[in-house]
């Protein structure tokens, strides 16, 4: 085996290379947690009213006898064809999310309305029944009943809750197994119990596809009216602003951070090169040039630094994976354990070392004299 | 074979021009054991370091096999020294991280050298410390590392800086002595302070003061 070869040199000086290796993990590690558990929470947001992407509510405000207007303006004009129109109910509550509680709402349909949004909502199965016509009962999807703990024959609202009120105690009598947030009662119910006694209206676009083309229309055609329109085009954009000022100190936090670990990174590698002085040298008058060990350098330097990033990368991935497992899955938080933004957040650390590497290299051998240091002139 | 023209060698101490070496004209012949001996000052190995390509002349010249050393580019001198010298510093520099035997290989890494080094080192009476790292050698044993070290490759010249100074009269002289039996056909030039030591030499030259002394 070559003596000056890189794999030997690494072995040997494992004392040198692994703690800068685990400075580049825990950089790595670091990095991934904070930017993928902030990812999280947008990324929660979206998850938990994903529904609002699969219909669009339309509600009057204040007054309820505007609904049936409402209904005839988007059954007449709407340019998207229509896949159903149903008219509801609806009361809050709340879910859990990583941040603090999110409000929800419990919407309320006639039977075949019911049946027809349970399968817009990608439904595979159904664990229990529908809620029955008139009886304080609720189906709920399989993310919040993980979310809020709750199983069959669990009570969803109630008349001592004040989050989540309803006259009476409003049952659990199904699970609905899919990917999306919901909670569905029955309409009658809801029209003899609760209060504002206004009808609201779901529209969903015949072709799922068209939906947001659906949402823009209704956005523009009753922009000014007292009605409210209810999309996820809306959720997703008061997401995006609402994180932007996050996502700016969060820029600022994770550019500290690069700087303050390739400082360390630099000193300690410049201190490494400084003890490997009389190496250099004698290489050098045994008859290396300097290019060549310039190379050598390099090769070990960036066999370290890109080492230490993949490792780091497959340590977050891992973390993440304990994470979601242990903490977020049971309570249906939103994690994405291969968030690409978060690795591309890391990129700047290895680049940054790299180049303080290099940088303290150039300024080393631009001047170097073995001879002085053979001679011990110098050390 | 080296051929120094004229050659001086001057250091800037401050506004001061030190002559560590005035306008020396001296020829190493293949095949010679050439020593270079002169009281401490004298330029002995500055004069080293020209012959060998380590310092550039700052007037003169130095040719080796009739190619001038400084007009080659740092690439190919790096060249020169690797395959056709070998060096043994006053203090043995080894590289800690490896063995003796992966020390003496350094001076030419290629597989196709490694029998020869573990010979030189059995020849040098190290067979059984091949496998020890520097810091578990003697003094005497590291320099004869650097011994083996050099000689690896059957270099045409062998420069020798005060290879003795950190040894023992009788540790110098072997070591003298090992660098003198396994040269082969290469020349050494040793430089010394020690007239003792260049009992064998073929010819000797005296520096004073950056001359050659006739
Ligand atoms: N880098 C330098 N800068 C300034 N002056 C130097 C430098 N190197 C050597 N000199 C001077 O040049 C002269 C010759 O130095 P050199 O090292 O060649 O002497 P030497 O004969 O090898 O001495 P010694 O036997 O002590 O090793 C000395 O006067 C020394 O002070
Ligand atoms: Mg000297």
């Amino acid at each position: 085996m070559n003596p000056l070869g890189t794999p030997i040199y690494l072995r040997r000086n494992a004392s040198r290379t692994l703690p800068l290796m685990g400075v580049i993990v825990l950089a790595v590690l670091l990095i991934c947690a904070i930017v993928s558990l902030i990812n999280s929470i947008p990324l929660s947001v979206k998850t938990i009213y994903k529904y609002t992407s699969l219909m669009m509510g339309v509600t009057p405000r204040g007054e309820a006898d505007r609904t049936p207007q409402i209904k005839r303006i988007i059954e007449k004009e709407c340019p998207v064809p229509i896949g159903r129109l149903a008219l509801c109910r609806a009361s809050s509550t709340e879910v859990q999310a990583l941040v603090g509680k999110w409000q929800f709402v419990v919407i309320a349909f006639d039977r075949p309305d019911l049946e027809y949004v349970l399968k817009r909502m990608g439904t595979t199965s159904l664990v229990g029944r529908l809620p029955e016509v008139g009886r304080p009962e609720a189906v709920i999807s399989e993310p919040v009943s993980r979310n809020l703990k709750l199983k069959l024959g669990d009570i969803l609202l109630g008349p001592d809750r004040q989050d989540a009120y309803s006259p009476q105690n409003v049952k659990v009598v199904g699970i609905a197994r899919t990917s999306n947030w919901f909670m569905f009662a029955d309409r009658e119910y809801y029209t003899m119990n609760h209060f504002p006694p206004i009808d609201f209206i779901l529209v969903t676009a015949k072709n799922p596809a068209r939906q947001a083309e659906m949402d823009r229309w209704a956005l523009r055609r009753f922009k000014g009216d007292r009605t409210q329109v209810i999309s996820y085009l809306e959720i997703e954009r008061q997401a995006n602003e609402m994180f932007k000022t996050l996502y700016k100190i969060l820029d600022v936090v994770i550019g500290i951070l690069v700087v303050v670990i390739t400082l360390m990174m630099g000193m300690l590698i410049n201190i490494y090169l400084g003890q490997r002085t009389h190496e250099f040298a004698l290489l050098q008058a045994l008859g290396y040039s300097t290019k060549t060990l310039v190379t050598r350098v390099i090769k070990e330097t960036a066999l370290v630094v890109i080492g230490g990033w993949l490792l780091g990368v497959i340590c977050s991935i891992a973390m993440l994976n304990v994470v979601d497992h242990w903490l977020m899955y049971p309570n249906a938080y939103a994690l994405d354990i291969t968030d690409r933004t978060a690795l591309a957040y890391t990129i700047p650390v290895p680049i940054a070392i790299f180049s303080a590497a290099l940088l303290t290299l150039w300024t080393r051998f631009r001047r170097f004299d073995p001879v002085g240091v053979v001679e011990r002139r110098l050390v | 074979m080296i051929r120094a023209t004229g050659a001086s060698l001057v250091y800037r101490d401050h506004e001061r021009e030190v002559f560590a070496c005035r306008s020396v004209d001296i020829e190493v012949v293949p095949g010679e054991f050439l020593g270079i001996l002169g009281p401490s000052g004298s330029g002995k190995s500055s004069l080293l370091y020209l012959l060998s390509g380590l310092k550039m002349p700052t007037s003169g010249s130095i040719t080796f096999e009739g190619q001038d050393l400084h007009k080659l580019n740092d690439a190919q001198r790096a060249e020169t020294r690797l395959t056709s010298f070998g060096f043994v510093f006053q203090y043995p520099y080894l590289l800690g991280y490896l063995n003796a035997l992966e020390n003496v290989m350094v001076a030419r890494p290629e597989p196709g050298f490694r029998e020869q080094a573990k010979a030189l080192l059995f020849s040098l009476g190290l067979e059984s410390k091949q496998g020890r790292l520097p810091h578990e050698l003697s003094g005497g044993e590291r320099q004869r590392v650097c011994v083996a070290r050099a000689l690896l490759g059957e270099p045409k010249v062998i420069f020798a800086d005060e290879p003795t100074a950190n040894l023992d009269h009788a540790n110098g002289l072997q070591v003298v002595q090992l660098l003198n039996q396994h040269r082969g056909d290469g020349s050494l030039v040793m430089v010394t302070h020690d007239p003792s030591m260049l009992a064998e030499a073929d010819r000797i030259v005296r520096l004073e003061d950056g001359h050659l002394a006739p």
